[in-house]
């Protein structure tokens, strides 16, 4: 994407092996102001790895992370002073309450005790907590434990938030209620880093997407370049009854057929052109005895895109 | 200062949890308390005596300091008390003390020493009957007037008198309050334990997320390292500061020189927040860091005299224990309290004392650094 908004955050040629595992493998990328950005993969991708990076609490082997043009490195801590970082796993202290949580973590951003007050209350206010401030954590509910801890990164009004599977381990309601949140904050001008391995958080949050596997930025863009990247492809969805992996086997022999990837009930296929080769798909698992319940044929998503990609489905 | 906010939230964190407020308040001051009234200074043992309540034997067994008398009204009463070791012995008079009288004592030092007190006792009062038996024969009156003779000459003879002194330190000084016995003690041993103990939190931390969360704010890692090491030190300081000024107000406990027991404590504090902070960084889970704690806090208190008087130990033991900050703290504090040391008495304790804490404190930072950043 070209744009003349300056960038906020630049990461050059990242690094990181742990041991013998390449966790992180030459990533680069940018993010401007105002912009959502985010990393999509699967599970043990290296998002988390590239996230703690950004934040400065991981040492990269190579490369380098500039806010604003300034270095973050877990030795420096000016800059980071304009990240507003949110850990995957829910960091909250369980036996304070909501506001003990914001205020120690707004002191240890430097700010006043008066401060410290004064956006304690407001941040309360963003994640609707107001009522609740005074009660330990424990005793929240899950989503608003994971409010809280998003709030935590908001209360020294970052530049860049930094959000790592902020909707993790979250019901429905409380995930559409944590986007929501997200998308307001992104249209205040906030610079935002997001990963996550759904697809459908992506596609709706993200301006940019990175697609990342086994520690590599296999494919960036906005959604339409990335799905550009398909070619005239389309994608057909499957509800089978039955052996799910037999099925995937079977649609896998189907000469036209260029990925399959189980997901949930059914199966994802990337073929060329759905009108032509859906008659041998069908025939195919109606000789192998797989009931097919369902059928849709759609436009490729960022799931399609990462199966093309990698010959892979994005989770099971 | 952002060092002090992290040491102030591990301290809330503390006051919020109702058992570590048990371990860390209650049961210390308990432990003194019990141990103080089994083992503490002497209460006087008394002797039970069932069939006279006046008289010139029961005075004479009065006039001896070492025990007190009561007298008891039934035979069984008296065996129960001496059963139950409420009474060290049990003396059952036959009227106008003729015949046979019966002793009954525990098998303790103390129902030793009152047998050997009642045989004394009864061997002058036979000596006594027998005088006057002598004057009423002699003399021909009756024995209630020799008797009253008997006793008023003896009243005017000169006796043979017994001084004794005594020679060698006693193991425990007499004139230490009945609860001060083994208090400095209970203070190090749980001074160290809690510390061990509230050093799983930064296992907790680093758990939870929130070390990271800590790392990724503009806090530098020797703030953050050195916050959550004022964090044991204050841990340990409190519930030094606690059981020190709870003792002497509620036991009578002499802890001697203010200063000097204070700088004890502080450099104790800091010996305990160290070794805190490199058990926190050297294990990955709590469970493994909460039992490695408690063995090595139980260990250093029996080695280093907390649990048995380094007075007592042996040759080798001795030497092997100043190898534990717990001794020299004891030997410190046992300065201070017992022969009223003041703080230049106790300059090598504090010196050694800092030396383990600069050294604690200089790996638990070094470890630390490493698992935060890695
Ligand atoms: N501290 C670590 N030590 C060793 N291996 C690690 C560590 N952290 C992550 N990894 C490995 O690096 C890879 C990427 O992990 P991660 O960044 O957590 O992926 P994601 O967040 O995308 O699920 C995985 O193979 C993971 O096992
Ligand atoms: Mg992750």
């Amino acid at each position: 994407m070209t744009t003349d908004t300056p960038e906020v955050l630049s990461c050059k040629g990242l690094r990181k092996r742990f041991d013998d595992v390449t966790a992180v493998d030459d990533v680069s990328f940018t993010i401007a102001a105002g912009e959502t950005y985010g990393l999509l993969g699967p599970n043990g991708a290296g998002k988390t790895t590239i996230i703690s990076m950004v934040a400065g609490i991981l040492r990269p082997d190579a490369g380098d992370v500039l806010v604003e043009g300034v270095p973050v490195s877990t030795r420096t801590t000016e800059p980071k002073g304009r990240i507003g970082y949110v850990p995957q796993e829910l960091a909250v202290y369980p036996d304070l309450t909501g506001r003990e949580n914001l205020t120690f973590f707004a002191r240890l951003q430097g700010l006043s005790r008066v401060a410290a007050a004064r956006r304690v209350a407001h941040v309360l206010g963003v994640v609707g907590l107001t009522d609740r401030a005074d009660d330990r954590a424990e005793h929240y509910s899950g989503g608003m434990r994971r409010r809280l801890h998003i709030g935590m990164g908001l209360l020294h009004e970052p530049i860049l938030l930094v959000l790592d599977e902020p909707t993790a381990g979250v019901d429905p309601q409380s995930r559409n209620a944590i986007m929501d949140n997200i998308r307001e904050l992104a249209h205040s001008g906030l610079a935002i880093l997001y990963t996550t391995h759904y697809m459908e958080e992506a596609e709706r949050l993200c301006d940019r997407v990175g697609v990342i596997d086994a520690g590599r930025l296999v494919a960036e863009g906005t959604r339409r370049e990335l799905v550009a990247l398909l070619g005239e492809r389309d994608r057909i969805s499957l509800s089978v009854d039955g052996d799910l992996g037999h099925a995937e086997d079977v649609a896998r022999l189907v000469p036209a057929v260029l990925g399959v990837a189980a997901r949930g009930r059914g199966l994802e296929l990337l073929v060329h052109d759905a009108r032509q080769c859906l008659p041998a798909v069908l025939s195919a698992l109606a000789e192998e005895d797989v009931r097919v319940r369902a059928v849709e044929v759609d436009e490729p998503n960022l799931e399609t895109v990462f199966l093309h990609l990698t010959g892979r489905a994005l989770r099971g | 200062m952002k060092a002090l906010t992290i040491a102030g939230t591990n301290l809330r964190r503390m006051f919020r949890d109702r058992t570590s407020l048990f371990f860390v308040f209650v049961l210390p001051l308990m432990l003194i308390l019990v141990l103080g009234a089994a083992f503490g200074g002497p209460s006087t043992p008394k002797i039970g005596v069932v069939g006279v309540d006046s008289g010139h034997f029961l005075d004479a067994l009065r006039a001896d300091r070492g025990f007190r008398v009561d007298t008891v009204a039934r035979e069984g009463d008296l065996l129960a008390a001496v059963e139950r070791g409420e009474l060290a012995a049990g003396l059952v008079v036959p009227p106008s003390l003729s015949g046979e009288v019966r002793l009954v004592v525990r098998q303790d030092g103390a129902g030793e020493q009152a047998r050997l007190l009642v045989a004394a006792v009864i061997a002058a009062e036979n000596g006594r009957l027998a005088s006057g038996e002598f004057v009423a024969r002699v003399a021909g009156t009756d024995t209630a007037d020799a008797m009253s003779i008997v006793d008023s000459v003896a009243a005017v003879t000169p006796v043979v008198s017994v001084s004794t002194s005594s020679t060698g330190d006693a193991l425990f000084p007499a004139d230490l309050g009945r609860f001060s016995l083994g208090a400095s003690s209970q203070l190090l041993l749980f001074m160290f334990l809690t510390t061990m103990n509230s050093s799983v939190a930064l296992i907790e931390s680093r758990r939870l997320g929130m070390s990271r969360r800590m790392v990724a704010t503009p806090t530098s890692t020797a703030t953050i390292m050195l916050g959550e090491g004022l964090g044991r030190v204050a841990v340990a300081l409190v519930q030094g500061v606690f059981i020190i000024a709870g003792t002497s107000l509620l036991f009578g406990v002499r802890w001697g020189d203010p200063p000097a027991a204070a700088a004890l404590t502080l450099a104790f504090a800091l010996v305990a927040g160290g070794a805190g902070m490199l058990l926190g960084s050297l294990f990955r889970t709590e469970q493994q860091a909460g039992g490695f704690g408690v063995l090595t806090a139980l260990g250093l208190a029996a080695l280093g005299g907390c649990m048995v008087p380094l007075e007592l130990f042996g040759g080798v033991m001795r030497d092997v224990a100043l190898f534990t900050p717990h001794a020299w703290a004891n030997q410190g504090f046992a300065e201070v309290a017992s022969r009223s040391g003041t703080l230049p008495g106790v300059l090598p304790e504090l010196g050694v004392l800092s030396g383990y804490a600069a050294v604690l404190f200089a790996l638990g930072a070094w470890r630390l650094r490493a698992v935060l950043t890695r």
